[in-house]
């Protein structure tokens, strides 16, 4: 279905909307922990899916940071209790304020005690985390505990971080963030969604500086539970677009965007890297909980998605110069992403660079649509997009010909494809049907 | 230009009742529904007190979201609510769908999918020790994945809109409510079902008892003798429509949803800032950004947990924003007779506030027979009270400080 976003209603486009820049970005992956050296490593065509070493999960692929402490990136009260995906979070929202030159902000400064110039008081910073099972490892091992142990023996320091809000919770605590802190668990899609959200409350001046994370660490339980489910590769690759498609891995990671009302940005000289032009959500409600029930009914809402984003962001696809894809090697999620890229670019297919980052990282879904939208801006910038890997073989549907898939040259090394824009957009989307896509924008005058 | 938003449907399910009259006349009356629980148990201790649902064979949970009533409580109780409010917005047979959504709030959700693989893996690990693991089954990803819970709504109701799940704790009924609103007021939605959702669950019930947070007896807000939290279960959806869409299809409208208030405390990761800075910022942010004046205020429902932080916190807040005018102006808990229904608590009131414009009558705090000198406010106690409502502020808050208030006006 292809929405008619010229009708008075529904979708009627929002009037003025409130310019809302990306001042800041922080990264967490295992292939760097930095924006520069992650693109490196996706240019050079790294890949960080590994078969897991646990006896349990044999056969079964994933993306783990080797190494990751905390401690290294930063140092807030609480950090040891923390489950791994809040310490990722916290570390990322760091980085993230530090590249925005916010670096003082929340660093254990009490209320409206930061002393950066133009940074923001804690009654101006909020944070939106984006995060479906953060929590859940910290449930599980409080529940077995008080089941196995009794009330009395159970550790209750870990009962509130057992709650879904538990990430938000301490991030913000972490970075004194008073002006809201928010989670998200629209599983993959939350991440992109929490980027609407933010923009939308700073629209509304309910924040000066918005802090956006996503953080994803699976851990046992959880990849065991999605290996019965049948959504995991289990050998070879995780294979993104491929007719040899088996399946995802889950991939570790963490991403924060630091968002600001782009004309206070300015004001207090921050480094504008790129412009949040549109988004839009929609639901796959064919898809009744399954994608892969349904491919058709989510390729429509993908579709929906891209073109309701398109359209908030006053642009039409032959000015996207790459579109970021959140396709992560599913049987079905790859044909109904691909699907859908061919009917919302049409004609433009052919000449418009498709990246997919998940062949090298895996699926990150509460980090992994931040992480598609930064290496975006990197491509913008760059007029660069680092290669799907490993080498596609195109789907082997007949209906989805003519995307033009961002391939490893013949004979040569790993280097991407070129990109010609400045717009980008970006997919992401949930097993339970939420669909959620970005156009970003890089100004003219932003840093190279 | 932002649109206006108007509330034209509400779909409670509640120890107070599970339709909207019954409903609002046992909250009139100053009923307590807190009682020994039957339908609940935790860990083998004693004397639960809570407020459970009946929850009529109508709303038993399709089989296809999951044969066990039980670990899927959350996902009936969200289903249900959803299912009364859209059937009381009344929308036309073949309306496009495709940008109205959903925006749940809760705050535990899925957390029975825990407590039951739990218990699985416990009795796998006696007969077979280090097996825990075989007990995880094919359908937990999909049962433990929180966003199902809009998900569920979303397809039932064959919705192409925003879906979303938001986890704020007990301020998610609020918050959800509040994000609603935004994508309404903002066009990017026609309309969305937004609201709360919890069950009982064994974090909150042994968490709670270990803090020393659960009242021994029944929740009693505001009042000397108060001793902590009552727990319900329950859930709220309302219908956020686009003022000129609702009129255009001749739809009831209950109230407008004018918009809200945000903060947080970043204080501690479970206790509220203790002079309820926090409250009062996001009570001043709802004034504020909906053009209201202090003064415009007619009924305030209070988030009211009844533990002696929370209610002197609120009304150090009541005070910081309306300053002499505070004592003046009715505040009530309904959480005195429903318990504290966790994320789905928000929505809830937001209900009985959208009640309370159309009955021009407020909602009492039961059990309140000593009122405490720290909580010197009009708190409405024992009966409902029929006077002249134009404005409601719901206030909510949540584990981890998170604020939210939502603010409703009577449209003429």
């Amino acid at each position: 279905m292809t929405p008619d976003p010229s009708s008075s209603s529904p979708h009627a486009r929002a009037e003025a909307p409130v310019a809302i820049a990306i001042t800041g970005v922080g990264v967490l992956t295992p292939l760097g922990d930095s924006v520069a050296s992650l693109f490196e490593a996706l240019q050079a065509g790294r890949r960080s899916i590994e078969p897991a070493p646990e006896p349990e999960l044999a056969g079964v692929l994933e993306s783990r940071i080797a190494d990751f402490d905390a401690v290294r990136y930063a140092n807030v009260r609480g950090m040891r209790i923390y489950n791994r995906t809040t310490r990722l979070g916290i570390s990322a929202v760091r980085l993230a304020l530090t590249d925005a030159g916010l670096a003082e902000a929340g660093a254990g400064a009490g209320a409206g005690a930061s002393s950066a110039p133009g940074a923001a008081r804690s009654e101006e910073l909020g944070v939106i985390v984006a995060s479906t099972f953060g929590h859940l490892d910290t449930l599980m091992e409080y529940d077995r505990s008080l089941a196995t142990d009794g009330i009395q023996r159970t550790n209750p320091a870990l009962m509130p971080l057992g709650l879904p809000s538990a990430p938000g919770a301490a991030i913000a605590l972490s970075f004194v963030a008073k002006a809201f802190s928010i989670t998200l668990a629209d599983e993959g899609a939350s991440s992109l969604d929490a980027v609407a959200l933010g923009a939308r409350l700073l629209a509304e001046g309910r924040a000066r500086v918005c802090v956006v994370v996503g953080a994803f660490s699976p851990f046992l339980e959880l990849t065991v539970a999605a290996m019965r489910s049948g959504i995991l590769a289990t050998g070879g690759h995780v294979r993104v677009f491929d007719r040899g498609r088996a399946g995802t891995a889950f991939g570790e990671g963490a991403a924060a965007l630091v968002m600001e009302r782009e004309a206070e940005a300015r004001l207090r000289g921050a480094p504008i890297k790129g412009l949040v032009a549109g988004q839009a959500s929609t639901f796959a409600s064919r898809t009744a909980a399954s994608v892969a029930a349904a491919p058709n009914g989510a390729a429509a809402a993908i579709s929906r998605a891209c073109i309701l984003a398109l359209w908030a962001a006053r642009i039409d696809p032959s000015q996207l110069g790459v579109v970021s894809s959140g396709a992560n090697g599913s049987v079905a999620g790859d044909l109904a992403e691909a699907s859908a890229l061919r009917e919302v670019l049409g004609a433009c297919a052919a000449h418009t660079p498709v990246m997919a980052i998940k062949g090298n990282l895996g699926e990150g879904l509460d980090a992994g649509g931040l992480l598609q939208a930064i290496v975006a801006l990197s491509a913008l910038r760059g007029g660069l997009a680092p290669p799907v890997l490993p080498p596609i073989l195109e789907l082997a549907e007949p209906e989805v010909p003519g995307l033009r898939y961002v391939r490893v040259e013949s004979g040569s090394s790993p280097r991407g494809g070129g990109v010609k824009g400045r717009h980008a957009l970006v997919t992401a989307t949930s097993s339970t049907g939420a669909c959620s896509a970005l156009i970003l924008e890089v100004p003219h005058d932003g840093p190279p | 230009m932002k649109r206006r938003v108007v509330i034209t449907g509400c779909g409670v399910v509640t120890p107070a009742g599970t339709e909207l009259d019954p409903f609002w006349s046992a909250l009139m009356s100053g009923s307590c529904f807190i009682a020994p629980l039957r339908g609940f148990s935790c860990l083998g201790m004693e004397g639960l007190m809570g407020a459970e649902v009946e929850l009529p064979a109508a709303d038993a949970l399709p089989p296809e979201v999951d044969l066990d009533e039980r670990r899927s409580r959350c996902a009936a109780l969200a289903l249900a609510a959803a299912r009364r409010a859209w059937t009381d917005a009344a929308w036309p047979p073949g309306a496009d769908l495709g940008s109205v959504g959903v925006v749940m709030g809760s705050t535990m959700a899925e957390e029975r999918q825990v407590t039951d693989l739990s218990d699985r893996g416990k009795t796998r690990a006696q007969a077979h020790p280090g097996h825990w693991l075989d007990s995880l089954d094919a359908g937990f990803l999909v049962r433990a994945n929180n966003h199902r819970l809009p998900a569920l709504i979303a397809a039932q109701h064959e919705l192409g809109g925003p879906v979303m799940l938001n986890a704020t704790a007990c301020s998610s009924g609020n918050a959800a409510t509040a994000w609603a609103y935004d994508l309404v007021a903002s066009g990017a939605a026609t309309a969305m079902l937004a609201g709360g959702a919890d069950s009982f669950t064994r974090l909150i019930y042994a968490g709670f008892h270990r803090m020393g947070a659960l009242s021994k007896s029944v929740c009693r807000p505001f009042d000397r003798r108060r001793d902590g939290v009552s727990f319900g279960e329950g859930a709220a959806m309302v219908m956020l429509e686009d003022l000129e869409h609702a009129r255009r299809r001749g739809a009831r409208i209950y109230a407008e949803l004018a918009g809200y208030g945000v903060s947080n405390d970043a204080h501690h990761i479970t206790a509220p800032e203790p002079n309820g800075e926090g409250f009062a910022r996001a009570m001043n942010q709802a004034l504020t950004s909906t053009g209201t004046a202090a003064g415009e205020i007619s009924y305030v429902s209070a988030h009211g947990t009844g533990t002696p932080y929370n209610d002197v916190g609120e009304a150090r807040a009541m005070k910081a924003v309306f300053a002499e005018r505070a004592r003046q102006i009715p505040i009530s808990s309904i959480k005195s007779m429903i318990g504290h229904t966790n994320g789905a608590a928000g929505a809830i009131e937001t209900v009985a506030c959208a009640l309370a414009l159309g009955h021009q009558a407020v909602p009492p705090t039961a059990n309140l027979e000593e009122p405490d000198p720290e909580c010197d406010l009009d708190c409405v106690p024992g009966r409902g009270r029929e006077m002249r409502v134009e404005t409601c502020l719901n206030l909510g808050a949540g584990f981890g400080g998170f604020n939210v208030c939502v603010l409703l006006k009577r449209v003429p």
